[in-house]
């Protein structure tokens, strides 16, 4: 039998001399992912301006990537439009599953977020959308504390 | 077909490589910043140093050393925007713990060759992600079927190889502490300093051992830091300031990766690297004609050990030229004046920050508090790294 291993911490020598490979992570989410989750956890959402050229960054950022001057962040309502949408229907183990993931481009910024949307009858490119956050308590500091998108 | 090889080195360069500015951010063993906006923060202060704006670099170099330690896989393409890669040439180069010198290497390749008159070179390392400790991630460096079961680390081995320099050399563990002494004094005057400190020979003696003759202040922590340097060249140079810093020898060799089949009490990567930069440099006597190094020193014998291998001293004769004074800052031949790594952190790839960046600093007069006491002209960067068998070495100079 072929072993799948679709999880990294999963993964583990060969044997004879098997064991499991114990690495593991903890990452930062920097100042800027760190100002954006302890926002998100008012229910608040926020970009970033560059001070120089104007770009708008969604997810923010502390520098401009094109002209390398500092941003400003500001206040946004965290609503935006589908670009573009799948409909993914197989998961990592090929179980059968059924999720919309789409690329969202949010209001008032230049920058898009990638989600899975829900209650939606019907997807399609230019539908206004909607984010539904966690309870604070359940918010990890990570993309998942938006629970998901669904229809305005 | 046979094909007749001219043997020797050849440089044909298109032009010479000039540094203008250098940037490092401070060097800690958790940073909150993410390894991109560490990267951002280096490269804003070199480019502010060198007087240049983002859009003037044509090409960019990114020195990582193992994905494993940040924790991204493709960490060359993860950190690209921070280090100012966006929509321009980007090359990611690794050789380990020896990139914070081959970064530069690289650098300098791409505007000697013509292909780019500024290049800006970016090294980050974020080794504070890896759980349970970033000496994990070695684990899988070693033979799977020779070594791997025995489950070595690197503090094992620095163990054999300082005994065996201590061994074949006679030399006394008290003459290798000099080394971390002097380089965390030194590291004191370095606003980046991880573990500066004033110690003493007996502080480091009775510190905890951790491989015998191996203890926990012979050797230099984790950390988390990104540097970065701008090389132009010289027409560019020469718009930008009155006195810039050539480079004008690189080397690098590798070793054999059967570290079980080579004599540990000498380094002969550094060694054959060091010729190939000598040569280009025409050094023919680094002792006299160098005035200031920056050797690895990731533990304190590794200084030494170093220091032998750029043939800045006899074999043996390094630990004598500590004791005496020689390597200290206002000594004939400072070494590792920054604080090196033993002081200032070791943060891989970054690392650069205390070796190529420091020695453009010192040869630029813009060390600051850390400027050694003599005149300098020439000075020269190593680093060491991948299984313990790369040597990378840089000679600088700011006559050209």
């Amino acid at each position: 039998m072929i072993e799948k291993i679709v999880d990294p911490e999963k993964m583990r020598h060969f044997p004879p001399k098997g064991g499991k490979i114990e690495l593991y992570w903890v990452y930062t989410s920097g100042r800027a992912g760190e100002e954006f989750f302890r926002k998100l956890r008012e229910g608040k959402f926020i970009a970033a301006k560059c001070k120089k050229c104007g770009h708008r960054y969604f997810p923010p950022r502390i520098y401009c990537e094109f002209d390398f001057s500092e941003t400003e962040f500001y206040e946004i309502t965290g609503e935006g439009c589908v670009e573009a949408f799948t409909v993914a229907t197989l998961d990592l183990n090929e179980e059968p599953m059924e999720e919309v993931i789409a690329m969202i481009k949010l209001d008032n910024t230049d920058g898009k977020i990638i989600h899975v949307i829900k209650d939606a009858k019907e997807v399609c490119i230019g539908m206004k959308v909607r984010p539904v956050l966690r309870r604070p308590e359940e918010m990890k500091g990570n993309i998942s504390d938006i629970a998901y998108y669904k229809p305005v | 077909m046979e094909v007749e090889i001219v043997k020797g080195l050849k440089f044909h360069k298109k032009q010479d490589v000039a540094i203008v500015g250098a940037g490092m951010t401070t060097f800690k063993r958790r940073l909150l910043e993410t390894g991109k906006e560490l990267s951002y923060f280096a490269v804003k202060q070199a480019l502010e140093e060198a007087g240049l704006d983002i859009k003037d670099i044509e090409m960019v170099v990114m020195g990582s050393a193992p994905d494993a330690f940040d924790g991204t896989a493709l960490k060359g393409e993860y950190l690209l925007d921070g280090a100012g890669g966006s929509d321009r040439p980007y090359l990611r180069v690794f050789v380990g713990g020896g990139t914070g010198v081959f970064a530069p290497i690289a650098g300098y390749w791409h505007v000697a060759s013509g292909l780019a008159d500024v290049c800006l070179v970016v090294c980050e390392e974020k080794m504070s992600c890896c759980h349970p400790h970033p000496q994990s991630a070695f684990k899988y460096i070693w033979d799977p079927i020779l070594d791997r079961p025995l489950k070595p680390n690197l503090i094992w081995i620095f163990a054999l190889e300082m005994r065996r320099y201590m061994h074949v050399n006679n030399i006394r563990h008290e003459d290798i502490a000099l080394v971390s002494v002097k380089n965390k004094a030194n590291a004191l005057d370095h606003p980046c300093a991880q573990v500066a400190e004033k110690i003493t020979v007996e502080d480091v003696l009775n510190s905890e051992p951790m491989a015998l003759p191996v203890r926990r202040l012979d050797v230099s922590p984790p950390s988390d830091g990104a540097a970065a340097l701008i090389m132009v060249a010289p027409h560019i140079a020469r718009q930008l300031t009155d006195e810039p810093v050539w480079v004008t020898g690189v080397g690098w060799a590798l070793d054999t990766t059967h570290w079980t089949n080579r004599d540990l009490y000498f380094p002969r990567y550094v060694a054959e690297a060091a010729k190939m930069a000598y040569r280009m440099a025409h050094i023919t006597d680094p002792r006299k004609q160098i005035d200031v190094a920056e050797p690895y020193d990731p533990f304190d014998y590794k200084e030494l050990h170093h220091m032998e291998g750029l043939g800045l001293a006899k074999k043996g004769e390094a630990p004598i030229l500590t004791r005496e004074g020689v390597t200290a800052r206002d000594g004939d031949l400072p070494v590792c004046p920054s604080g090196g790594l033993l002081g200032v952190g070791n943060p891989i790839a970054a690392t650069m920050g205390v070796k190529a960046c420091e020695i453009y600093w010192q040869l630029a007069y813009r060390a600051g508090k850390r400027q050694v006491a003599k005149e300098v002209t020439t000075g020269v960067c190593q680093a060491w790294g991948d299984l313990m068998q790369v040597g990378t070495v840089m000679v600088m100079s700011n006559k050209r």
